[in-house]
């Protein structure tokens, strides 16, 4: 079962003073909560919520399904948003997600490799066109002015990483 | 009260009327899915379009108040290009299986779509693909891809059941009705749901696949489930009724009923009836016509006295209470008449919406006669009466619905202590059936077959009209007293087969009063 820590509590308790209804909460509670679950929001994830927030679980089921940036499934630590809107996709974004999935190991997006460490997700634009092909991992600042193999060695560099932690 | 023009017509509405309130109130026609009186405003079918002068573009009439001298305006050719596209879009993920479809001749699209679309679809894409046949509760099934995401039936759990199961999930042509983590929608309103869903994505488990609609007539009635008294409409053909829904009266129910509510019809059918009198004695059975049956009764009734005691239940109309106490109080002579409380620790219970613990039509309605005539009888010298043997002949008017009922069986072999039984049932019984001694069963017609009066809980005198014949030669307990006296009946009651284009007092023509039982 999940819990939000205590500090995630405070957070929402005071989230829900800050907006005229308290439906307006939702997004930032969900993204506190998808935080402490592991990146992603599971069906205990919004009964929990529902029952701090005393929201219907239905509500807030209907805005973690409307917005992309709350997964719905299980994703590996490290989940890999390669921009693949006009500019990107012309730039190569597309292809640098494949030959990045093959080096990590994913058949699919959405897929997380069998180290646990990647997902894949092709998004929709991102803002970043000047600096295209680009990605973002989880919700950090963005990774600009790709090519094939700086995506490649950032698979590398960020295994690495994991490992030597 | 504020002036405004409606295709042409000068009207006066109240301030604070929205433009299709206006419309409905002076029974002018306009396109809608996702406005309903009973729930808030949505805005999200986008088909009320409304031409307002001066307004270079259109507004939708659900969301839009009225001001002085507004001239308003859904005649007009750029409303109906604007509706007509409007059901283009609905139509797109839409799988026009109105064929296998329930909903086919009382759906909002089929209707819609012959007055104001009549198009040549432009789509070349293929339909999204969603789910079928889903599941959602005890009594509703969910077709996803008929649904037109008008979310009345969100609106509707969270406003009115306040039970909030539904919601719709996801984005864009992915979005579908359905609750939270596959907990189903198990409120005790749930088929109100089925009801204003517009198309046939919401079906009722009960009513699926049972009959075509246009083979159904209906007529205005009353519930006998609870001492509400909702004003409801059944639906029916000669082979008994098939379903029952909500009419509105802000009086009583609104817009809503129970589900418990859209059972009754059940106990009414043939197959729950008793269809002939039998007269029992010892190891001998005779079967007979109710009336001949009710007449040999009679014979030995008048004058039998004090020995002599009634039990009275609630689901009878007050006409029918105030023949039988007379009869009983003076021409048998005895003021031993018992109320029959089915459910005494629930009785006075109620869930906050409609449905009440007491579960008969007419217990104020027996209460006051009762009173009337001075009869004041408790349950208990029954009881007693029936050990010492003081009462000898013992008349019950039975429950019409044994299934609320929950002491029936305890009560009838309680009752059977009596050493003879008449018995008066419309709905047949095991029970009943294996009963010893001298027993007389005699059957009783149900609400759906005769006229008289209800008193609900708030003491309002509702009337039921006779709407079909079910069991041929049933009795109303009126007519049973005209037995008894050994009188001939005045003809039958029943006028068969009403009008499926009546509509009640106060409520208004229009796609959906005509179609769909509620607006």
């Amino acid at each position: 079962m999940f819990k939000l820590s205590e500090d995630g509590l405070k957070y929402v308790k005071s989230e829900l003073t800050r907006y005229e209804t308290k439906q307006s909460a939702i997004i930032r509670c969900l993204y506190r909560a998808q935080d402490e679950n592991g990146g992603w929001v599971s069906p205990e994830v919004i009964q929990h919520l529902s029952e701090v927030m005393e929201i219907p679980a239905a509500q807030i089921e209907e805005v973690a399904t409307f917005y992309t940036m709350f997964n719905k499934q299980k994703v590996g630590r490290y989940h890999v948003q390669v921009c693949c809107t006009l500019t990107c996709g012309m730039l190569g974004g597309r292809e640098l997600t494949d030959a990045m999935m093959k080096e990590a190991g994913c058949k699919k997006t959405g897929e997380t490799s069998a180290d646990g460490l990647f997902t894949f997700s092709k998004v929709e634009c991102l803002g970043s066109c000047d600096t295209a092909p680009m990605l973002q991992i989880n919700r950090d600042p963005y990774i600009e002015s790709l090519s094939t193999e700086k995506a490649v060695q950032l698979v590398r560099d960020l295994r690495a990483k994991a490992k030597g932690h | 009260m504020l002036k405004c023009t409606l295709n042409g017509r000068e009207v006066e509405v109240k301030e604070g009327t929205t433009i299709i309130e206006a419309f409905y109130q002076n029974k002018i026609d306009i396109a809608h899915y996702c406005w309903h009186p009973g729930l808030s405003i949505a805005g999200v079918c986008r088909l009320c379009m409304v031409e307002i002068e001066g307004n270079p573009r259109l507004q939708i009439a659900c969301n839009t108040v009225v001001t002085e001298g507004m001239k308003v305006n859904n005649q007009s050719a750029k409303v109906k290009e604007a509706v007509k596209w409007g059901l283009d879009f609905h139509l797109i993920n839409h799988p026009l299986d109105c064929p296998i479809c329930d909903q086919a001749g009382e759906c909002g699209l089929q209707d819609q779509y012959m007055k104001y679309g009549q198009y040549d679809s432009e789509m070349a894409e293929a339909k999204q693909k969603k789910h079928k046949v889903v599941d959602l509760g005890p009594r509703v099934v969910l077709d996803s891809e008929r649904c037109i995401l008008c979310s009345r039936c969100v609106r509707f759990t969270d406003e009115v059941s306040k039970t909030n199961e539904l919601g719709i999930f996801n984005r864009g042509d992915r979005a579908e009705i359905g609750t939270f983590n596959g907990k189903p929608l198990a409120n005790k309103y749930s088929i109100n749901t089925v009801d204003i869903c517009p198309v046939g994505a919401l079906t009722s488990k009960d009513f699926r696949f049972r009959q075509r609609v246009w083979f159904l007539k209906d007529a205005e009635t009353v519930c006998t489930g609870c001492s509400t008294g909702c004003n409801v409409k059944v639906y029916y053909n000669r082979e008994g009724l098939f379903r029952v829904k909500p009419v509105y009266n802000s009086e009583v129910n609104g817009h809503w009923m129970c589900d418990e509510g859209r059972d009754v019809y059940k106990f009414v059918n043939k197959e729950s009836r008793l269809l002939d009198a039998r007269v029992v004695s010892g190891v001998k059975s005779e079967h007979m016509t109710a009336f001949e049956a009710a007449k040999r009764v009679g014979e030995k009734l008048k004058g039998a006295g004090k020995t002599v005691g009634l039990v009275l239940t609630g689901s009878y109309t007050v006409e029918e209470y105030e023949a039988i106490l007379s009869y009983f109080k003076t021409e048998v002579g005895t003021d031993r008449v018992f109320h029959w409380i089915n459910n005494p620790e629930s009785f006075e219970g109620f869930d906050g919406l409609l449905l009440r613990g007491d579960r008969n039509p007419n217990t104020r309605g027996l209460v006051q006669a009762m009173q009337k005539h001075g009869l004041t009888a408790q349950w208990k010298e029954l009881t007693e009466a029936l050990s010492t043997g003081s009462i000898q002949t013992l008349v019950v008017a039975g429950p019409e619905n044994q299934v609320w009922f929950p002491d029936f069986k305890v009560k009838v072999a309680e009752l059977s202590k009596a050493t003879r039984l008449i018995w008066m049932t419309s709905g047949k019984s095991s029970a009943l059936d294996e009963l010893k001694g001298e027993v007389t069963l005699i059957p009783m017609k149900s609400y759906i077959e005769k006229s008289g009066t209800f008193v609900n809980h708030t003491g309002r005198a509702q009337t039921i009209r006779p709407v079909t014949s079910i069991v041929k030669g049933a009795l109303s307990l009126t007519e049973v007293v005209t037995a008894f006296r050994g009188e001939a009946l005045q003809g039958s009651e029943v006028v068969p087969g009403r009008s499926e284009n009546e509509v009640g007092r106060g409520r208004i023509h229009n796609e959906f009063t005509l179609s769909r039982g509620t607006w």
